[in-house]
């Protein structure tokens, strides 16, 4: 039995004073490396703050959450951040740097040979279906939503982190874009054998991407297991989410 | 012309008084410059201070050079007559277009670039260095522009104080009712304010991101 | 300047063209008359300085308490040249003057040392050239009053400007901008006695050039002999050995037609000749800038004591 990447162990997150709101409420869960866990929920069930617990963008307020192995705690927060993958779904390329640039960012800043960071960046820009030759020099401001996203998940793959967290990546791009990107992810996450926690308020995609689902509702998780699992699942909740899907 | 006649005849005093002016503006700026952008940096980091801050800036924009001037000059580190006085003075002019600039620029940065970066694991300096200064660079630099056109405007108030500059010509055409000697003053002034408004105009353009 | 308002109103009144125009017309027309030359007003100007305003302060309330005309003021205008460029233009009836001043600054004339013979002819060029007549003078000679620090006059020995000329090349002067442009200013007074400094003097607002002076920014000015600060910052005159300078008696300057319309404003002007000696302008000039004493409150209390 390999050791889970990421571990929530009864994690809670409270905001504000007068009084408390719980945004996530115990919740607990592991992924191990290769697996692909997605978070399901309505908005505001605290899927996105969740993911958050996990590289300390968002403390939590009771419980423990580990990544591999270490309290998230015990590290700077910048140190915990470089060595997890981080894709949103507004993308958040810098518009004065090249794509290449972009894609090299984390390596920079882990003072890679320049000669390691070309490398790398081609290598990467080819696994996302971005040929280097055309891509590598535009800037962002040149490049369509999906070609943007793509860049945005090389990017997170840089130093190839043993885990990648998904905010909706595909959530503001149109059908077609977003099937195709779906496809190839699928595809491409089979190859990599990380640890990922992908968040998403789409059925199909998170059936069709996560090797288990965990569907949160008001903060807490109320289902965990796998698609067989979900569907076969009596929760009203789980029964509203396969019947929109419909 | 009367007037080129009196730069012919007056070169090396001119060059002298531009030469002076272009001093108290250019030291005056790099001082609001070294004081400000920090400034409006801590502005982002510590949203509280800056109603204070920018505020205390509004209200130092207001008040009347000469007055300013008169205020400072029986302080005693930093006033006195003369050129540091002067400089002292267009220093508080300059600060508030560079705090607010650098303020509104850093600020004005797409949140989900800021996001973006913090999750990929920039340290505050390494965000500030490769994501916050670059992007806000334009702005900045547009406010910068401001302080250095009214910086050369008013610097030639400095001249009452005697801090020297092209102000000298005017006040010596004012007490002597001599047009042609108003004008060898308040020509080149206008002429340094165009050209730094230019210059500098120049480089916002470079930089501006939006 | 005898405008025929009735006609003016009319005239307005058919340019706007209602009933309503004639208000209109005259809010215009007063608005006009505010800013246009005074019919019913006398105006007294000053120079840039405590003194001059001191004095015109003093003959406005003269010419209140005496006649009852309305009097308006306008101090601290400018300096010489440009109370001169307002009286010629009549945007000011009168303004206090000094004869050596009007000799070698405005007419031009390189200084006589005789006070008598610059008064007479100061009066009689003012009086054909520009209609503007020189009543009798105050009673008081404001000259330069080049000074110095009295630590530096002990030390240096420095009692008259021949003295200075020794120790300039070594030292740094301040002066205000008219003295550094008057032809019986800087100019003449270093050609006079051969005075090279160390650098050009620094130019700065007259005002200043004492506070530059005790801080030791400077170490000589040109100030008046009857300033206040002379005494109070412990300042050192140094004599004029080569008597370049030419006396400076304050008189006031009036415009002839203002006195033709009101010879009374004459007489009671005159009622103030020969009573400000040095010493009571110097007296004076300490309560405004020492005591920072309300000038209004030193006109009114000295004209109720010496011109009662």
């Amino acid at each position: 039995m390999t050791a889970p990447v990421v571990e929530l162990r009864g994690v809670s997150c409270e905001v504000g004073t007068a009084p408390p709101r719980a945004i996530v409420r115990d919740v607990s869960f592991s992924v191990g490396p290769g697996e692909t866990l997605v978070l399901l929920g309505r908005s505001g069930s605290g899927k996105t703050t969740t993911l958050k617990l996990i590289n300390r963008l968002v403390d939590p307020s009771r419980g423990a959450v580990m990544v591999a192995g270490r309290p998230t705690g015990a590290l700077p927060p910048y140190r915990l951040r470089r060595g997890i993958g981080y894709v949103i779904q507004e993308v958040g390329l810098l518009p004065h740097l090249t794509v290449a640039e972009n894609v090299g960012l984390v390596p920079r800043l882990e003072r890679w040979a320049r000669e390691r960071i070309e490398a790398r960046v081609r290598e990467l820009l080819t696994l996302v279906g971005l040929a280097p030759e055309r891509f590598a020099e535009r800037r962002p401001h040149e490049l369509s939503g999906g070609q943007r996203q793509r860049v945005g998940v090389a990017r997170a793959l840089a130093v190839d982190p043993p885990l990648l967290l998904l905010d909706e990546p595909f959530g503001a791009l149109d059908p077609i874009t977003r099937a195709e990107l779906q496809r190839e992810f699928k595809g491409l996450s089979a190859r990599l054998g990380k640890a990922m926690v992908f968040v998403t308020h789409d059925v199909r995609e998170g059936l069709l991407l996560g090797t288990r689902i965990g569907l949160m509702q008001d903060g807490r998780l109320v289902f965990l297991g796998d698609a067989g699992e979900f569907r076969r699942s009596p929760h009203p909740e789980v029964r509203a989410f396969l019947e929109a899907a419909a | 012309m009367n007037l080129v006649r009196f730069y012919v005849d007056n070169a090396r005093e001119v060059l002298g008084l531009v030469g002076q002016h272009l001093l108290l503006v250019l030291v005056s700026t790099a001082v609001a410059v070294a004081i400000g952008v920090p400034l409006g940096i801590l502005l982002t980091r510590r949203p509280a201070w800056r109603g204070p801050v920018l505020g205390l800036a509004n209200v130092f924009q207001t008040i009347p050079s000469l007055a300013l001037f008169g205020f400072l000059i029986p302080l005693p580190l930093l006033g006195g007559i003369g050129a540091r006085t002067a400089i002292v003075a267009l220093v508080v002019y300059g600060l508030l277009p560079i705090v607010r600039n650098t303020y509104v620029g850093i600020s004005g940065i797409d949140p989900a670039v800021r996001e973006a970066a913090r999750g990929m694991g920039m340290t505050d300096g390494e965000l500030l260095r490769l994501v916050e200064l670059p992007l806000a660079a334009g702005v900045i630099l547009a406010g910068i522009r401001v302080a250095t056109v009214v910086g050369v405007g008013t610097a030639t108030i400095a001249a009452a104080i005697g801090a020297g500059g092209l102000g000298e010509y005017i006040f010596r055409g004012v007490a002597v009712v001599d047009n042609t000697l108003i004008l060898a003053g308040a020509v080149p002034a206008a002429l340094l304010a165009l050209s730094a408004d230019g210059l500098l105009g120049l480089l916002e353009r470079r930089f501006a991101w939006r | 300047m005898a405008i025929d308002g009735r006609a003016l109103t009319d005239f307005l009144a058919v340019a706007v063209g209602r009933s309503g125009g004639r208000r209109v017309a005259l809010a215009l027309l007063a608005v006009l008359c505010a800013s246009c030359s005074h019919a019913d007003r006398i105006v007294v100007g000053a120079k840039n300085f405590t003194e001059s305003d001191l004095l015109a302060e003093i003959a406005a309330q003269q010419i209140e308490r005496r006649t009852g005309l309305p009097v308006e003021r306008k101090l601290h205008l400018g300096g010489t040249f440009v109370c001169h460029s307002a009286i010629t233009a009549g945007q000011i009836d009168l303004y206090v003057e000094y004869t050596g001043t009007a000799y070698t600054a405005v007419l031009k004339h390189t200084a006589g040392a005789d006070a008598d013979s610059v008064r007479e002819a100061v009066a009689h060029e003012y009086r054909q050239r520009w209609a503007l007549v020189w009543l009798d003078p105050f009673g008081f000679n404001n000259t330069f009053a080049i000074a110095v620090r009295q630590a530096d006059a002990q030390r240096l020995g420095l009692r008259t400007i021949s003295d200075l000329a020794r120790v300039a090349p070594r030292w740094h002067a301040g002066f205000g901008y008219e003295f550094l442009n008057r032809a019986d200013g800087f100019p003449g007074l270093a050609a006079a006695y051969g005075l090279h400094f160390a650098a050009p003097p620094t130019a700065m607002d007259l005002g200043l050039t004492y506070r530059a002076l005790a801080d030791g920014k400077v170490d000589v000015i040109a100030g008046n002999s009857t300033d206040g600060q002379l005494a109070a910052l412990h300042l050192v005159v140094l004599a004029d050995d080569r008597h370049y300078f030419p006396p400076y008696e304050a008189a006031p300057v009036v415009r002839g037609e203002l006195l033709e319309q009101h010879p009374e404003v004459g007489r009671a002007l005159l009622e103030l000749r020969g009573k400000i000696d040095d010493d009571e302008m110097r007296r004076l000039n300490a309560q405004a800038d020492i005591d920072h004493k309300d000038l209004h409150a030193i006109a009114h209390d000295w004209l109720a004591q010496a011109v009662p």
